[in-house]
Formats: C-alpha cells, sequence, structure tokens
C-alpha cells in the first residue's frame, strides 16, 4: 500500500463568479470537487484516498465572503473564514452561540483557513473511512466501525445505520439551533434548505453528509432574527482543548421570559451522523425555569433511544451532563 | 459494460463488491424491447380470438393461492423499490422496510413451498419434457399451467431464492433488533453476495416486467382475473387447455 | 564557577529560530531523486509475488529498490525493505523517480500479492493456547526469540487482573519477598495498563543519501551523532571512515532515533544502485510506522508497606508488548525504578515480552521506569491514605540517599539526594497547605493534588573528549554528541570551557558533521548525555592544559608543575609573567607536534575518535582523552512533580492550574536548558497521563493513530502556559562539575503527578491505566462500567 503524501495531478478552475462556479459544478457533477479552505479537501487528496478529476477553487469568488445584515437577520457568505464568523461583532451581539461554537472549531490556524461552507459540508472522521477503507460510506459494503471489536469511541450513539459515522461540525449544531437556511445554487438556479434539512444520516443517504447534490455549491447560510440575543449555551468536550473534534458538543437557544423559559432549541454534535436536536427536552423545558432542577429533570430525556456502540457509553451520560450544564442559571 | 464492480478490501486486496448498477439500464433496455418485439411478432401473427368469459366458471386459483400470489408481489415490488431506488438517485430511509418486506418474501415462499409440496399438486408446475413439443404442437394444450408459465415460474423460483437466500446472508451483515453485526464474513464473500443479490434482483427487474407484460396481454388477461378473482370460464379453459390434463372444480 | 550553572545561548538556536536550520529534509544534491515507500497493508504477511514493470514504465521513474536488494537482518531486526512485513506500514518496496509525485504515481501502479499471516495486537491474543504469533520465528523475545503459550486460565485470570499464576520467562528478584510482606501492615495489588504509544517525533526521519569517491554521505535525523558511525557504516556496507554523516538539527527523537534505523540506511542503497543522490523523505504517516512507539504493559503489582510507611517488598510482573521487532528491557527497567525510588527491602520482577503486530517499539523517554512510576506513584498515595500518612511524607520517608541501593545486583548510586528534594520542593510548592485543597468540591469541579517521581540511571562513562586549540587562539570543542533538542551538545562543552578557564566567545563548537572530526561519543539518550560528556569534555580540556603546561615548561623553562592557567594564558606560578597565551602555545604544539599536535593518538581512545584526531592532527595544540574519570556506581537522575487539577465531574476533562518540577540532577551545568528538560518533560508527562492514544483495529490489525490528531498529543491549550521549576543543584561527586542527567525523569514525575492527582480528585480512585481519558472518568462518575476488562490494553 503506498503511503500517499502528494495530490496526484489535477485540473484546477478559478472560477470567479458563482455562476461560472456553478456551471463548472454542473458540468463536472461527481468527478468534481469544491475547493473552500482546503482543510478538509488536502488530506483526502494527498492520501488519494478521494480522486476527483477536477477541482473548483472557490477563493476567487468575491460573492462567497462576508457577512451581510438582511431584513430579517444575517446572511454569511459560505467562504467567510471561521475566524472572521468567530470575531464578527454582529454575530458576536447578535447570535454569540455560531461565535461561540466557530471559537471552538479546530485551532486558530485550521480557523484562520477554513471557511463556514467548509465546516458544515466536511466529511466525518471516522477514522477507518479516513483511513481510505472501502466502507459503506466510501461506497462499499460494510462497517469497519461497528463490529463488536471495532474501535469507535468517537462514533455515533444516535440515528446509525449500517454507518455510524458522526458529524464533526462544531457549527452545524448551532445554525440548527438558530434555524439557519442554507442556500444552494446550480446552474438550474439556487434552492433554500432550513439546516435541520441540510444535513443527512445514512439511513437516508450513507455516503453523503448533506443534502447538498453535486452540481450545487453552498453559497451561503442565512440566520433569521428568530433567535437573535436569545440565551445561549455552546459547550465541546473533546480530548484536547484545542485542534480536535467533539466527543459532545452541546449548543441551546432559549427565549426567557418571567424567569421560565418560553422557547427553547437544544442540539447535540458528536452524537449522530447529523446535529442531534433533543426535541423531547425541548418540549419538556418550555414553561419551567432554567436551573438545575429543570436541568435535573431533563436530562435523562436528551439520551432516550441512543444505542451506544462497545466503546462510547460514556456519550450517554457526557449528553446528559451537557444538557444539565446548559440549562444550569 | 462491467458485470462486477471491483473494489479493494480492508487490506488492499482487489475484491468483488456487488454487481455493476450500469446494469439496470442495459435490463430495462432489453426487457423493453423484448416487450415492444412481442408485441409486433404478435400483431403480425394475428392473435387469436378472445375465449368468452360467459358460462361457467371454474376454479383455477383458490383464495389462499391468490393471497399468496398477491403477498409475494407486493414484497418484490417493495424490495424492488426499496433496493433500486437508492441506487438511482432517490434517496429515502430503504433499509428497514427492505428487509421487513424481505422477511414477508421469505416466510410466503417458505409455506408456497411446504404448502406446494404437501398439499398440492407440485408436479403441475413442473415442466415434463412431454411440454417441450408444447409450442410447436397447436394441438397440444396444457394442463392447469402452460409451459411459459411453468418457465416464469421456474426462472421466478430460481431468481427469488437466490435473492433470499442471499438476502439472508446480508441481513445478518446488519444490526436488527435480534441480533447485532459482526464483521465476520471476509469482504470476499461479502462481495459475492452483494454480487449474487444484485444479479438476481436485475434478472428479477427484467423478468418481472416480462410477467406484467403477459400479465395485460389481451389474450391473457383471463389469467390475470382469474388471480383476482379466482375463476376462470369454461370457454377460456377449453380453448387454452386440455381439459383431460386439468379438471378445476366449479 | 565561570560558565558552568550560568545560561549561555547555544549556537543552534540562531538557525532554529530563524529558520535557516537545515534538518535532513532541507539538503539537495545535484541530480537527486526522491524515494517514496510501499508498505504493508497487512499486520503480518509474506509477499507471493512483486510486479513493478507498470511502475517502471511511468516516465520519470528511475528506479525501484526491492527487499532483494538490501541485506536482510534474521529476526526479530527489522530490515531496510522485508519480504515478511509484520505491521501494517513496515516498508516492502522503494521507487525513486524526478520529484515525488511521480514517485507515487508509480507506486499506485506496483502490484504486490501479499499472503496473509495470523497477527496479534493485543500481547495476551498471543499468548492464549493456540493463539497467533507475532513472527513465524515465535511470539515472545528475550535474549531471542521464542514461543510462549499460556493455558486459558492462565490467560483469563490475569485478564481479570488477579495474580498472574503463569511462568514468565524473565525472572529476577533480591531480598526475602516473604519477609517483606510479612513485615506490611498494608498490602495492595493492583493490575494495570500502559499502552506504548507513538514518540511523535516533530521532525520524521528524513534521509539524503549519496556516493562521491567511494564515501557515502548521509543526512539524517537522528538524537546521535557520533555513536551513528560505527553502527550505520555496515548498514550502508562501509568502514566508519568512508561514511560521512550529518545531523546537526533532530527534530525530536525521543529515543526512537538513537541509534541508525534500518530505513535511514536506504537512500544510500538505492543511491548506489541508481547512480544519484536519493532523498527519502518520511511522511507523517510513515512516521507513525517507522518511528516506533514505547514498549506497552500490561501487569500486576503487590506490594508491602510497614506501619511506619516503609516500602517492604514488590513483587511485579508485567506483559511487555514489543511490537513486531527487536525491543524490551522496559520491564526489567520498571523494576530498577521501584527499586531505587522507594528503596524495598525486597523486590522481585517477572516480565512476560511478547510481540505483536502493532508498530515497533522502541525506548522512549523513561522506558519502563515512567510507565512504572504512572501506576506506582498513585499506589503509594493510597498506602499512605490507608496508613494515616501524608502522601509527601511517605516518598520522603522511602526516599533514596547517596547509600542507596538498585537494581536486582543492588549496586550503589554515585549520589542521590530525594529527601531534600522532597523537601525543597514541598516548601517550594507550599505542600502543606495546598494538599489541604485535595478534594475541594467547586460546582462540578473537584481539585486534585499529586506529587509524583520520576527516575532514570543519569549517566554513562568512558567516552572520548576532544579540544583543539589553534594558533589564533580560538578554542574549538569538538563534540560528537548529537543535537537531539536539549543543548546537551553545547552545554556538556562548558565542561572543557571551565577545565581551560577561557572566555566563551573564544570558543567554537565543532558538531554535527563527521567530517568535522567529532569524536566518540555516548548515544544521546537515557539521560545520561550531561553526566557522560562534561566528564569527557573535562578530561580532553585537562589534557589540553597538561599539554598547553608541558610546551610552556619546554618553551620557558622549568616543569610543567611550576605551571597554572588562566586569562587564556599558562603561566608560571612564581612569575606570572613568564608566560604564553593559548594561541602561542597552539602554535608551540604545531612546531612541537607529536602528541601535541595530535599525531600520537592515546592508545585508549575509540577508532571514531582516532579517526577524527587524524582529520584535525597538526593544526593546533590538541587536547584528546578517553574518560577514565572514577565512577563508583549508577548515576541516577531524578525529578518531582507537583501539580494541582481541576477535574470537572461533569465533562471528565481537568485543567492543570499549576505545576512545580524539582529536579535531582546535581550541579545544575545549564539552567535555561535544564528548565527547558523539566517543562519540556512535563508535557510530555500531561501526555502520557490523560491524553496520548494508541489504537488498533483488532479486527484488521490497522493502526488508527497515524496523524497528530489522532494521537493527541497535549498542545499549548492542554498545559498551563507557565510551570514553576526547582533544582537541588547538590554536585555528583563522580561528575568533575557535579553534574548528572535529567531528561526522562523529568516526564515520569510528571505523568506520576498527574496520575495521582486524578487519583486524588476522585477520592483516591485508581484507574491503573494511562491514559485517563474523559471518558474514563464521565463513565467512573456516572457509574457505567468501562467498555473493557482491567487488562485490555487496546482500548480508545
Amino acid at each position: 500500500m503506498p503511503a500517499y503524501d502528494v495530490m496526484p495531478d489535477i485540473e484546477l478552475f478559478q472560477p470567479v463568479s458563482v455562476e461560472d462556479a456553478a456551471e463548472l459544478a454542473g458540468r463536472l457533477g461527481e468527478k468534481g470537487w469544491l475547493l473552500a479552505g482546503g482543510q478538509d479537501t488536502f488530506g483526502w487528496l494527498k492520501d488519494r484516498a478521494k480522486s476527483p478529476e477536477a477541482m473548483i477553487d472557490l477563493k476567487g469568488i468575491d460573492a462567497l465572503k462576508g457577512i451581510r445584515e438582511t431584513a430579517d437577520g444575517i446572511e454569511i457568505g459560505a467562504f467567510t473564514t471561521i475566524t472572521e464568523i468567530a470575531e464578527n461583532p454582529i454575530i458576536k451581539t447578535r447570535f454569540n452561540l455560531l461565535a461561540s461554537a466557530a471559537a471552538h472549531v479546530a485551532s486558530p490556524q485550521i480557523r484562520n483557513m477554513g471557511t463556514l461552507g467548509g465546516n458544515l459540508c466536511q466529511d466525518t472522521r471516522c477514522w477507518y473511512y479516513r483511513r481510505g477503507l472501502s466502507c459503506y460510506r466510501a461506497g462499499g459494503n460494510t462497517c469497519y466501525a461497528s463490529g463488536p471489536e471495532s474501535m469507535n469511541r468517537e462514533h455515533a450513539v444516535f440515528g446509525a445505520s449500517r454507518c455510524v459515522a458522526v458529524s464533526p461540525s462544531d457549527t452545524a449544531p448551532a445554525l440548527v439551533a438558530l434555524e439557519a437556511t442554507m442556500i444552494a445554487t446550480s446552474a438550474n438556479g439556487s434552492r433554500e434548505i432550513r439546516a435541520e434539512d441540510f444535513f443527512v444520516g445514512p439511513a437516508v443517504d450513507i455516503v453523503n453528509m448533506t443534502t447538498l447534490q453535486a452540481d450545487e455549491i453552498l453559497v451561503s447560510v442565512r440566520i433569521p432574527n428568530t433567535w437573535a440575543n436569545a440565551e445561549f449555551y455552546f459547550e465541546k468536550v473533546a480530548d484536547r482543548n484545542v485542534w480536535d473534534f467533539a466527543l459532545v458538543s452541546i449548543a441551546t437557544a432559549m427565549k426567557i421570559e418571567g424567569g421560565v423559559i418560553r422557547d427553547a432549541r437544544i442540539l447535540c454534535g458528536g452524537v449522530e451522523c447529523v446535529p442531534r436536536r433533543l426535541t423531547a427536552v425541548e418540549n419538556r423545558v418550555v414553561g419551567r425555569p432554567k436551573n438545575d432542577a429543570t436541568g435535573d429533570a431533563v436530562a435523562a430525556l436528551a439520551t432516550v433511544g441512543a444505542e451506544p456502540l462497545h466503546q462510547n457509553q460514556f456519550k450517554i451520560p457526557l449528553m446528559e451532563n451537557l444538557v444539565r450544564r446548559a440549562l444550569r442559571a | 459494460m462491467d458485470i462486477a464492480k471491483v473494489r479493494e478490501d480492508v487490506w488492499g486486496r482487489e475484491v468483488i463488491a456487488g454487481v455493476s448498477w450500469d446494469l439496470l439500464w442495459l435490463v430495462v433496455v432489453a426487457a423493453f424491447v423484448v416487450i415492444i418485439a412481442h408485441i409486433v411478432i404478435m400483431l403480425v401473427l394475428k392473435a387469436k380470438a378472445k375465449a368468452s368469459d360467459a358460462g361457467k366458471r371454474l376454479e383455477r386459483h383458490t383464495p389462499f393461492d391468490r393471497w399468496f400470489h398477491w403477498v409475494t408481489a407486493a414484497s418484490v415490488f417493495v424490495l424492488l423499490v426499496t433496493g433500486v431506488f437508492p441506487i438511482i438517485g432517490i434517496n429515502f430511509s430503504w433499509l428497514t422496510i427492505h428487509w421487513i418486506a424481505g422477511i414477508v418474501l421469505t416466510l410466503a415462499i417458505v409455506v408456497h413451498i411446504v404448502r406446494a409440496c404437501f398439499w398440492q399438486d407440485a408436479m403441475s408446475m413442473w415442466i415434463a419434457p412431454s411440454d417441450l413439443s408444447e409450442p410447436f404442437d397447436d394441438a397440444q394444450k396444457p394442463g392447469k399451467y402452460s409451459l411459459a408459465q411453468k418457465t416464469m415460474h421456474l426462472v421466478m423460483s430460481v431468481l427469488v431464492l437466490v435473492v433470499i437466500a442471499t438476502g439472508i446472508a446480508l441481513f445478518l451483515q446488519i444490526d436488527t433488533p435480534w441480533w447485532e453485526r459482526s464483521n465476520a464474513m471476509t469482504e470476499a464473500t461479502l462481495g459475492w453476495m452483494f454480487l449474487l443479490h444484485g444479479l438476481s434482483t436485475l434478472a428479477l427487474i427484467g423478468v418481472t416486467a416480462l410477467h406484467m407484460y403477459f400479465a395485460v396481454r389481451p389474450e391473457k388477461l383471463f389469467y390475470t382475473r382469474s388471480m383476482f378473482k379466482g375463476w376462470i370460464s369454461e370457454h377460456e379453459l377449453s380453448a387454452n387447455h386440455d381439459p383431460a390434463r386439468w379438471k378445476p372444480s366449479e | 564557577m565561570k560558565h558552568i550553572g550560568k545560561d549561555f545561548t547555544p549556537p543552534d538556536i540562531f538557525g532554529k529560530v530563524t529558520g535557516k536550520a537545515k534538518f535532513a529534509e532541507d539538503f539537495t544534491a545535484e541530480g537527486m531523486v526522491y524515494a517514496r515507500l510501499w508498505t504493508s497493508p497487512m499486520p503480518h504477511a509474506r509477499v507471493k509475488s512483486l510486479d513493478v514493470s507498470a511502475a517502471l514504465a511511468v516516465q520519470g521513474v528511475v528506479g525501484v529498490l526491492t527487499p532483494d536488494d538490501v541485506p536482510q537482518s534474521p529476526a526479530p531486526n527489522g530490515s531496510i525493505l522485508t519480504n515478511e512485513p509484520v505491521y501494517v506500514g513496515d516498508p516492502i518496496l522503494a521507487i525513486a523517480a524526478v520529484d515525488e509525485k511521480t514517485a507515487e504515481d508509480a507506486l499506485g501502479l506496483v502490484k504486490i500479492e501479499l499472503e496473509p499471516l495470523p497477527f496479534a495486537v493485543q500481547p495476551t491474543d498471543s499468548l492464549r493456547p493456540n493463539g497467533p504469533t507475532a513472527r513465524p520465528e515465535g511470539n515472545i523475545f528475550t535474549r531471542e526469540m521464542g514461543e510462549l503459550h499460556w493455558n486459558e486460565g492462565e490467560v483469563e485470570r490475569f485478564l481479570a487482573g488477579q495474580q498472574p499464576t503463569a511462568k514468565a520467562p524473565i525472572e529476577w528478584q533480591y531480598g526475602d519477598l516473604e519477609a517483606g510482606f510479612d513485615n506490611a501492615s498494608v498490602i495492595l495489588e493492583e493490575s494495570f495498563v500502559t499502552p506504548g504509544y507513538a514518540h511523535m517525533s516533530m521532525e520524521p526521519r528524513s534521509v539524503l543519501s549519496y556516493w562521491e569517491n567511494g564515501k557515502c554521505f548521509v543526512y539524517g535525523s537522528t538524537q546521535s551523532q557520533a555513536f551513528i558511525m560505527p553502527f550505520l557504516a555496515p548498514m550502508v556496507g562501509v568502514e566508519p571512515k568512508d561514511l560521512v554523516y550529518v545531523g546537526e538539527y533532530c527534530g525530536g527523537g525521543f529515543g526512537s532515533k538513537i541509534s541508525p534505523y534500518p530505513t535511514m540506511a536506504l537512500p544510500a542503497h538505492f543511491a548506489k544502485k541508481i547512480g544519484r543522490p536519493v532523498m527519502l523523505r518520511i511522511t507523517r504517516e510513515e512516521e507513525y510506522y517507522i518511528g516506533s512507539a514505547r514498549v506497552g504493559f500490561q501487569g500486576w503489582i503487590k506490594a508491602g508497606f510497614t506501619p511506619d510507611g516503609k516500602v517492604s517488598a514488590v513483587d511485579l510482573y508485567i506483559v511487555q508488548d514489543l511490537g513486531p521487532k527487536r525491543a524490551g528491557g522496559d520491564a526489567s527497567s520498571a523494576g530498577g525504578a521501584v527499586s531505587i525510588l522507594y528503596q524495598p527491602d525486597a523486590v522481585r520482577l517477572r516480565s512476560v515480552p511478547v510481540m505483536t503486530n502493532t508498530t515497533p517499539r522502541g525506548p522512549q523517554r523513561g522506558p519502563g521506569q515512567n510507565q512504572i512510576t504512572a501506576v506506582f506513584e498513585p499506589m503509594m498515595d493510597k498506602a499512605a491514605r490507608q496508613l494515616g500518612i501524608d502522601r509527601l511524607e511517605i516518598r520522603r520517608l522511602n526516599a533514596p540517599d547517596s547509600n542507596a541501593k538498585l537494581d536486582a545486583d543492588q549496586g550503589p548510586v554515585t549520589s542521590a539526594y530525594m529527601q531534600e528534594a522532597l523537601t525543597l520542593g514541598g516548601k517550594r510548592w507550599n505542600w502543606a497547605e495546598k494538599s489541604k485543597r485535595s478534594g475541594k468540591r467547586n460546582g462540578n469541579k473537584v481539585t486534585g493534588i499529586g506529587v509524583g517521581q520520576g527516575y532514570h540511571s543519569a549517566g554513562a562513562n568512558g567516552f572520548d573528549g576532544l579540544v583543539r586549540i589553534t594558533p589564533d587562539g580560538r578554542i574549538h570543542l569538538h563534540s560528537g554528541v548529537g543535537n537531539l533538542g536539549t543543548y546537551s551538545y553545547a552545554s556538556t562543552t562548558r565542561a572543557a570551557a571551565e577545565a581551560l578557564k577561557c572566555d566563551w566567545d573564544r570558543c567554537e563548537i565543532v558538531h554535527g558533521d563527521s567530517s568535522l572530526h567529532l569524536p566518540w561519543s555516548s548515544y544521546q539518550a537515557g539521560s545520561n548525555t550531561m553526566f557522560t560528556h562534561t566528564r569527557a569534555n573535562w578530561v580532553a580540556a585537562t589534557d589540553a592544559v597538561n599539554k598547553m603546561k608541558e610546551i610552556a615548561a619546554t618553551t620557558l623553562g622549568g616543569n610543567a608543575d611550576d605551571y597554572d592557567i588562566d586569562g587564556e594564558r599558562v603561566f608560571q606560578t612564581a612569575d606570572a609573567g613568564r608566560n604564553l597565551t593559548y594561541g602561542e602555545a597552539a602554535a608551540k604544539a604545531i612546531e612541537l607536534g607529536g602528541k601535541y599536535s595530535g599525531m600520537e593518538p592515546p592508545e585508549d581512545i575509540h577508532a571514531i575518535t582516532k579517526l577524527a584526531l587524524a582529520g584535525v592532527q597538526g593544526t593546533g595544540l590538541i587536547g584528546v582523552a578517553k574518560d577514565t574519570l572514577p565512577k563508583r556506581g549508577t548515576a541516577p537522575g531524578f525529578a518531582i512533580g507537583f501539580v494541582e487539577i481541576e477535574l470537572d465531574l461533569e465533562t471528565g476533562k481537568h485543567e492543570i492550574i499549576d505545576y512545580l518540577a524539582v529536579a535531582e540532577c546535581g550541579t545544575v551545568v545549564h539552567p535555561q536548558g535544564l528548565a527547558g528538560q523539566l517543562r519540556g518533560g512535563a508535557v510530555w508527562g500531561f501526555g502520557m497521563a490523560s491524553l496520548e492514544r494508541h489504537v488498533y483495529d483488532p479486527q484488521n490489525g490497522l493502526p488508527a493513530n497515524v496523524g497528530f490528531h489522532q494521537c493527541k498529543p497535549p498542545t499549548y491549550m492542554d498545559v498551563p502556559s507557565e510551570t514553576d521549576w526547582a533544582a537541588t543543584d547538590i554536585p555528583d561527586p563522580d561528575n568533575p562539575v557535579g553534574a548528572r542527567g535529567i531528561g526522562e525523569p523529568a516526564m515520569g514525575a510528571a505523568t506520576a503527578a498527574v496520575m495521582c492527582a486524578l487519583s486524588d480528585a476522585l477520592g483516591g480512585h485508581l484507574f491503573n491505566r494511562t491514559p485517563v481519558t474523559p471518558d474514563l472518568i464521565v463513565n467512573h462518575v456516572a457509574g457505567v462500567e468501562q467498555p473493557f476488562g482491567p487488562l485490555d490494553i487496546n482500548t480508545i
């Protein structure tokens, strides 16, 4: 087995407009590869574990960059770097959940290079899959990570269907909590996808992490004012404090009036192939005060239906603990 | 066009990974061509006059057999849709429906085999050497089942048995309410299972298409009716079957 | 002292901070081609066939190197390339091309058919009655390979953490074990696991080689310099005199680059075959394959403590995970560490060195010592709690002094001042106050206080020094010491400057390139260099001083004894006006020739030093000598770590609030260098205690740890930005400047301290394994059973 470390020759397109990029994406289809910050891409290509024939570099498209205020919130270009999002004053003021999540992504160097679009569309970090093995997710016939002897401490406790990989994104749970929408553009036009519907699990699509089609480009993320200035909580538990993926993360947005929670969106990352919405917890906390008693009362609801693999049982108490922390006064 | 997909296993060895789904389009086109060709030939040959459905009604299929047929048909249909649609890009959560339909099909087939062996005339569906002259001799009429029907049944039986056998092998490779999967089967064996499952699926698609086509052909429509309602008329019997070889009750 | 104990700027720092330093990968040579490796995808296999025709047809491909082109070493030694790979990543073939991309394109066309063979990733799997053996030759390695299987009951018993009953091929003992346990009022029995994880050298072991006029040039990455020569020369097939080895910088080795490793010789063989210089750049992934890892331990300890807290007896049983190649020694070293740190009346060590089809193992920073203190130090705490003795006090009352004995033979030490070190640390850390915070709750956080000790032998002897004074008065300090990142190549030469009483700016350190004429040196490992080469430099400088006195006597009259040195002059004690500058003495040495200018090498110096001497003879006054100074025992190196952590019971994460390292390594030679060792060792220790991982898929023998992010060495956010340090600074009598080494204990102390603190925060719960990751803690707090058995080594 060659221990690859050098990218093969690959055709490079550097469009400067979304239209051109979309046209290219349509033309290249599955053979094409969208390149943003490259923090996921280059690993795949240097390992030669994925072999697209051509790469569409989105760096030259100014329209994909920056954070704009809209009539009903903000719109973030998909090429906006994670650092910009973590430091943006509007996001920090109104949607600090996202700023906080962004600040927890990888490392400062990766945040400087990595983009929001890349963070949302990045592939799972299942080590078997990343090794380039021909597993379900790579179009093969098996999952190496879910056998009784598999090393699956980081894998899913919910929603597994043959593949047990988890979503690695820190910003994804925050954006689902904020009821963001993704704008995907192809040569045939644009469509707006609810963040919740943007991510897809293996039961429905075992080879993709998102519903983005091969001819589509994620151009921006819109965050409505629905949850602006709500009470936010983000926490990521990883082995290391920097440059690591979440074992479990939690992102919550709550509206509190008169001392009680009026509405809540509570999500966990790192437990399923998509950001996991804790609907049962959300429903139960409404009308209750945000305090330890509520946390204790609802924590167990977070993990109803969990199906741990043989090494990741700890994610269940950890999830419940994070729910308690998010609800702490 | 390849018949099988080849991939590297966990240790980099080339192994068969399943059927090449490009064949699906070949099967669809082939079935279409055969059907069109048959239509044209039948037009040229001028079909025999249709026998009247009036008169005495004779039982061709018992209610149990009709149930069995439609349960089998429904489960095969569900299996084909849930198995093939995701491959052609129509994504939905298919796996659970697929294996439940697979269990239904398997149980139906088991019941059918047991019933056919012990309570029915299993030989009535068996192709005898004498049947082979049937297409070439206008005077030779079949018993309960024509050679074409027997052939269709035989081909269907083989395909369904292969798809069930490989389906069970694959079923053991996923987590279910009754067991947790292991990675015990080698990837090469697994690949063969997928290949046979895929090939038999493709053949089933083609054969099912033909089966459905014949079911709606005007001269054979009474068979389809009989599969719904159970009876054929005495005219239909005498026009298509040899009453000496098959004596249905009223 | 003029230089010892003072900070200085080692010359290689400029290159490191400006980026001008040339590591192996930065060198080029005319016509250089690039080699890439085809490594085994299977944990154990045999090559059935090998077809490179398609690869060779690729334009730009220059050649291929197969196992048949290189010498093969018998098991369990590693070969440069092999037809019988014994782990995933074992190199089978190399292709050279005009650039790396072309070489990799060609690698993809190589067809190698492999026959899979049985493999084991956990030693106990191999020990089962019909367990797989890592190599056809067997599954254990003591002095030679052999095969050992236990019965099923013995395996199960051991895996359940019970007292092992199976015979161990390695056993030693001193003292009366039974009497020791009879005298004990507290007897602890614990099983434990310390997986071996990668060395994680920042610089992968890239190598450039070419041949010129019969000489082989090798640019590599090694911890040692002169020590490499006699071992690398036969590997590339030349005499040491025909080998030029350049290893001026080394981006970390930590035990994995002590000696030449098989792939280091690959470019030389390849270059010879194709007649062009060959650069083999090792990728990060390959570094995890061939870069080796620590020996793993699955073990059991029984320790007895007398009512007054003395360790009376220790019974150790250790199954070692050796990986698939030659390794070992860790278990005996673990026994040795226990014997010296706690001075028990009796110790028995039994060890089963088992081979597995995982990353090859080698010594890693405190090999054996640091595994055992990680689990034994928390046991000291447990005993202290049961006996009602303060945790620092129990260490003090067992601590070794200069009468300490160690190892199976209960040999002496040169000196030891651990009681003083523990007292010093206790005061500086304010143990009395801080230990009261132990177990204090702050919401979901709880404070843990830990003190841990580390040990490694820290000094050798018998190596050579070479000092050259040229007529311009410059002092050339030839150092055969490798630049492994500790600055010991430079700080040891300070002993020569001290002996010469010269200004530092007159000195020039000559190192990093064998063509610069470097004397025979010890390996840069085992924390020995500081002790060993301050001695060697001292004796060489003393030789120079003596020669200058003789030259002065010859030139100016009188006896050599009438002369002394200072201010870079050799002068008559009675009449300082009668003197020679060092430069004048050097000019005179050239004139006089003979031993003065290195024309007559001393009999007892090493062949490598003789080669070096041949290169410098006649160029100045030569001080050259073998270190024959007295050494009365093992020179020990000790460190103590004091740590305060805050453990979050809900997330299982902990933060290191405060850390103090105390060094007991004799006289401090280079304070900044020592601080660097203590801090760097602490980071390593924190990593071993709670982060660094060894993950193998047992189904197919695949390693998960092939990148920094999977292996999880600590980042800057996982360690405190500031830590404190102190040193006893009590001179060792067997070193002319009083120094001993410190590198390995610096890590072991930190590992042990954090392990103790984690246990302390959880009310004394012992995990008995490294690393203690958040999942272990979350499970423990939630009362969830850990998903592995107490002795499983391949767990996360």
